[in-house]
């Protein structure tokens, strides 16, 4: 692929911001690691080494208890396994991951389901949460889902207000005045309202990820407006240059003017917004979490493990000090990220007026 | 031109507001006189219900409900006279001679003679009330406990320490009434009010009151069905014979009928002279006469912050018998605090006088034993175990749905929910398990039923004669047809959210998938009633009854309306269709005998245990509470069917203690360490 030489510039620029640069480094490995989280964190154990024969159970089907003698026919304890394995010494053995928690069990602690403070000999690093589920766990994978969620939340937000904000743009008159009117009308709609009223008539018997493909739904409905404004004051601006004149008397259609002139030429602005647009996604999937009107229980949330924090601020202060700090973090880093590439990307920076 | 546009705005106003005044002289001129025909019509129509209301029998009530008969026949035979008069007016002297007149007098008084009058009890809510109402739409919420349940007087209460069963029925004391007598005969109950009895505007509460509150509960304007058809299918009429005499006529013969008139209040018949249509609206936020002590003025209302009720200085029953050492504090003061936790840190501020630790996280972690508070002895811990119905937090598994038609499928789920392990590890051991639905009535509770164990074997077996025998990747099973074995929980308590998680991971062993749904209180109660649950999480909160109902709960009138569609809107949350059930239910409605209706209910609750749709979770047999050491209560702390702690308002507040204590938190001051159990009712 070769780059638009000013593109390039840009780039290059980008990368010479250091704080910006380095976040964004720090961004792309969380998102990469993420994407291996189960090898990382989990109660499935990477290697088995049982009677000869060697199990990968990270991934694919569970093994069931009977496999390794166990007596149960669900999903194997390879802890409890683990400890056999040591007391047995039959020459079995197995690996576990760095982190042995899965983000839903819950784990005793004193023989009590309670949180428990973070310890090093347990392998529950920032401790466990109300049901003793391990924190660890629960941060990462929430993290992981927010990601992913905003992610797919800027894309189709991006698509929409993109695609409409341009056709305003480009078509002017009464496509603009009508469809300006609507999107105020539309704007004006509560957004946290109509979540709850959805989400209280959204039968239960759905499965989960159909309802996180509705709160997605909901948000990107209630999310694409913003978008509109700056793509169609971007269209009208270049639709009025003569380049754009130029492909009309060549005989291009609106779809190629709009999709191969238009939009790359209105890229600085949509990029300069993406950090922003993700630095919201998860703040408005974390604000509902904590209401609990977000994500439904009991997949790992951001969300809801700072709500489980402040309602037991006193009595386990490390469940609200590792999502705080988990979430300041996160935030931070797609902040910088964003500040660097609007510098990187500020048109001013190629002009000089005098 | 600035002061000129200043002068403007000045002027403007306050034009508008001259008009304004004027206009609403006129208007609220015409609606006066509007009122005052409709005070005169109301009038009128209730003198006409009085004089033309006749009492059907519950058959034809039936049949009538059915549509076996029509109105236009039931007209006719009123007309013929074959039906009695509900209203009827008599002398004194027709009062029949010979009734036994009882007043509770020879029982042990409640509430402590230590206790004295004054200072001010903070306390908070959830929400703020919807209405001031007590009936009609949007009543129901928990804050009618404070404006009735917890404060109302009542003709006669049950006695709250005294579980033995009498000739009929529990044992009472006295409260509005004077005395009462009871006729088993004629299922009537004779009351004399106390002449004393007013109500908090100061207007005697007299036999017209109570007149007037069967015209009101039979009345559509009240919007409220469940009354209408109660007063309408259970009472057979009312005889006044005097301003402070009269009788109540039952329609049913239960060994506990006098319960019916007895735990009842009348209507203030001055205050709902504008009863109409409108009563909702016209309603809503005003705080109608109470035969309590405590009283809600018009300024203490503060809309969505707090609300503040005070004690009548000349109350009524101050010096009655078992009611002058109850109702202790001048003010009641409730907040509204949307955040249990955040509740729960004004509690330990002082803010707040008690704050309940029935959770066992609240008991053992966020108040433990050794809190500086409590070592200081400036917080005091109690248990108190009470004897009463238990509200049966059970998970409802609605058969109408695919899946949970099969018994094979609901007897897997009762063995695939690890309650116990819940109650062990979560609850640690101080709750306890729930055995059947129908437990705290002495000799009607079942004493034989368990509920079933956990058991992932025996949950796989009953899964596998279902169909359901493989296990797919995830490890829930499949059937034949690739369908997973998933149903959905849900629940409207987010505080148990917790709990509900455990039993979804310990269910997955047993290869059963739970879809948690935890919603807000009301948009979960708003599901169940809407039957679109599959399997649902809830308590119902009992009376302090006799016996059991099963009619509400279990009957199939209440499963399904006549055309075959799922009947909304009532506590039949299995949606249980069982005709020996329905019965059974029948019978025991009708039942006049205590020993049958035992037997009847034993009978009951082996059918529902057999049919697997209910799955019993847990009782908790106490509540346990903190409270700071200036609030006092009596020495056996409260009353054997009590539900709270406030419930009987036995409390009351040491105003020096108060002030010892504050300062006490800026200082070094101990005091003794207190930590009670109060085991007298623990079975």
């Amino acid at each position: 692929m070769r780059l638009n030489p000013l593109t390039a510039k840009k780039l290059n620029r980008f990368r010479h911001i250091k704080r910006g640069y380095y976040s964004f480094l720090a961004i792309l490995f969380l998102t990469v690691l993420s994407a291996f989280a189960e090898m990382l964190i989990n109660s499935r154990a990477l290697v088995v080494h049982y009677e000869g024969e060697y199990y990968f159970p990270t991934y694919g089907e569970f093994v069931p208890g009977d496999t390794f003698g166990l007596g149960y026919s669900y999903e194997t304890n390879y802890r409890d396994l683990s400890e056999r394995f040591k007391t047995e010494d039959s020459g079995n053995w197995l690996l576990m991951p760095l982190v042995p928690y899965d983000p839903f069990e819950n784990n005793e602690y004193g023989g009590i389901f309670k949180p428990t403070p973070p310890s090093f000999s347990d392998r529950h690093l920032l401790g466990t949460d109300t049901t003793g589920r391990d924190i660890v766990a629960r941060l990462f994978y929430g993290l992981r889902i927010a990601l992913l969620f905003s992610m797919a939340f800027l894309v189709l937000t991006y698509v929409i207000g993109i695609a409409i904000g341009c056709l305003m743009g480009y078509f002017g008159g009464l496509v603009d005045l009508v469809g300006q009117r609507l999107i105020e009308i539309w704007s004006n709609m509560p957004f946290l309202y109509v979540v709850i009223i959805v989400f209280s008539v959204v039968p239960s018997t759905l499965s989960n990820v159909s309802r996180i493909l509705i709160l997605l739904t909901i948000m990107v409905a209630f999310s694409w407006m913003g978008m509109t404004y700056y793509m169609r004051t971007g269209a009208y601006k270049e639709k009025a240059r003569d380049y754009v004149a130029a492909v009309e008397a060549l005989g291009g259609g609106p779809v190629r003017i709009i999709f191969r002139h238009i939009i790359p030429n209105t890229l600085a602005t949509i990029v300069t917004f993406m950090p922003f647009t993700i630095v919201g996604a998860i703040t408005a999937v974390t604000a509902l979490d904590y209401l609990g009107f977000g994500l439904p229980p009991p997949t790992p949330s951001l969300g809801e493990l700072l709500k489980q924090g402040t309602d037991n601020l006193t009595t386990a202060p490390w469940i609200v000090a590792s999502s705080f700090f988990a979430l300041v973090f996160l935030l931070t880093l797609v902040a910088f990220v964003g500040e660097a590439i609007r510098e990187a990307f500020d048109p001013k920076k190629f002009t000089v007026y005098q | 031109m600035k002061t000129l546009y200043s002068l403007a705005t000045l002027v403007v106003p306050l034009f508008v507001f001259f008009g304004c005044s004027s206009k609403s002289d006129e208007s609220s001129k015409e609606q006066d006189a509007e009122l005052q025909v409709k005070v005169e019509s109301l009038k009128a129509e209730v003198e006409d219900y009085y004089r033309t209301k006749v009492a059907l029998p519950i058959e034809v009530q039936d049949q009538l409900e059915n549509g076996e008969v029509t109105q236009e026949e039931i007209d006719q035979r009123t007309a013929a006279g074959e039906f009695p008069k509900f209203f009827q007016f008599k002398n004194l002297e027709n009062l029949p001679t010979g009734l036994a007149w009882e007043d509770g007098s020879d029982l042990p008084e409640i509430g402590s003679p230590k206790a004295t009058k004054g200072g001010t009890s903070y306390g908070t809510i959830q929400d703020f009330p919807r209405t001031l109402r007590t009936i009609g739409p949007d009543s129901n919420g928990s804050f009618r406990t404070l404006l009735l349940d917890d404060v109302a007087v009542l003709i006669a209460h049950r006695h709250p320490n005294i579980d033995e069963i009498g000739p009929n029925g529990f044992r009472y004391i006295a409260g509005l009434a004077k005395e009462w007598a009871i006729d088993k005969a004629s299922q009537t109950v004779y009351i004399r009010i106390d002449p004393k009895a007013r109500w908090s505007d100061g207007e005697p509460i007299t036999s017209d009151d109570f007149l007037f509150k069967f015209f009101f509960m039979h009345s559509s304007y009240i919007k409220a069905p469940w009354y209408n058809n109660f007063y309408n299918r259970f009472f057979s009429g009312i005889t006044k014979y005097d301003d402070l005499t009269f009788s109540v006529k039952l329609s049913v013969d239960k060994p506990n009928f006098a319960t019916y008139v007895l735990e009842d209040i009348p209507i203030p018949e001055h205050f709902y002279g504008e009863l109409g249509d409108d009563f909702p609206e016209r309603y809503q936020w005003r705080f109608a006469p109470t035969t309590g002590a405590y009283a809600l003025k018009d300024e203490d209302i503060r809309k969505g912050e707090s609300l503040t009720f005070t004690r009548l200085e000349d109350w009524w029953a101050k010096d009655k018998r078992n009611f002058r050492y109850r109702y202790n504090y001048d003010k009641r003061h409730i907040r509204v605090v949307r955040d249990v936790a955040k509740s729960f840190e004004m509690f330990k501020k002082g803010e707040l006088d008690a704050a309940s630790l029935t959770l066992a996280e609240y008991w053992y972690d966020k108040l433990p034993n050794n809190d500086p508070l409590v070592e200081k002895g400036l917080v005091s811990k109690a248990i108190f175990y009470n004897q009463r119905p238990r509200p049966p937090y059970a998970m409802w598994i609605n058969r109408d749905k695919p899946l949970l038609n099969d018994r094979n499928i609901r007897l897997g789920i009762q063995y695939a929910s690890n309650w116990q392990l819940v109650i062990d590890k979560y609850f640690r051991g101080d709750y306890q398990r729930l055995n059947h639905t129908a437990i705290g009535y002495g000799p009607f509770t079942h004493p034989g039923i368990k509920a079933r164990e956990f058991s992932v074997d025996k949950a796989l077996e009953h899964f596998a004669k279902a169909g359901f025998k493989e296990r797919g990747p995830d490890g829930i099973l499949v059937n034949d047809a690739g369908a997973k074995l998933s149903v959905s929980l849900t629940t409207g308590y987010t505080t148990l959210k917790d709990a509900l998680t455990i039993i979804k991971e310990e269910a997955a062993k047993a290869g059963l998938e739970f879809r948690l749904q935890i919603m807000d209180n009301t948009a979960g109660f708003k599901l169940a009633m809407e039957k679109q649950h599959e399997i649902h999480f809830m308590a119902w909160g009992y009376g302090a009854e006799m016996y059991p109902r099963y009619w509400e709960t279990f009957h199939s009138v209440n499963a399904y309306n006549p055309d075959g569609s799922i009947k909304t809107q009532t506590n039949n949350l299995n949606s249980m269709n069982i005709s020996e059930l329905d019965d059974l239910i029948d019978a025991y409605r009708a039942s006049t005998d205590s020993s049958e209706m035992i037997k009847m209910a034993h009978n009951m609750e082996e059918i529902i245990h057999n049919d697997a749709s209910v799955v019993p979770a847990f009782q908790i047999p106490f509540y346990r509470i903190g409270y700071w050491r200036w609030r006092q209560y009596p020495d056996d702390f409260n009353l054997m069917i009590s539900e709270s702690s406030s419930e009987f308002a036995l409390s009351w507040m040491d105003v020096e203690e108060k002030r010892r204590t504050l300062r006490a938190l800026r200082s070094d001051e101990t005091f003794e360490k207190s930590i009670k159990v109060y085991d007298q009712y623990k079975n």
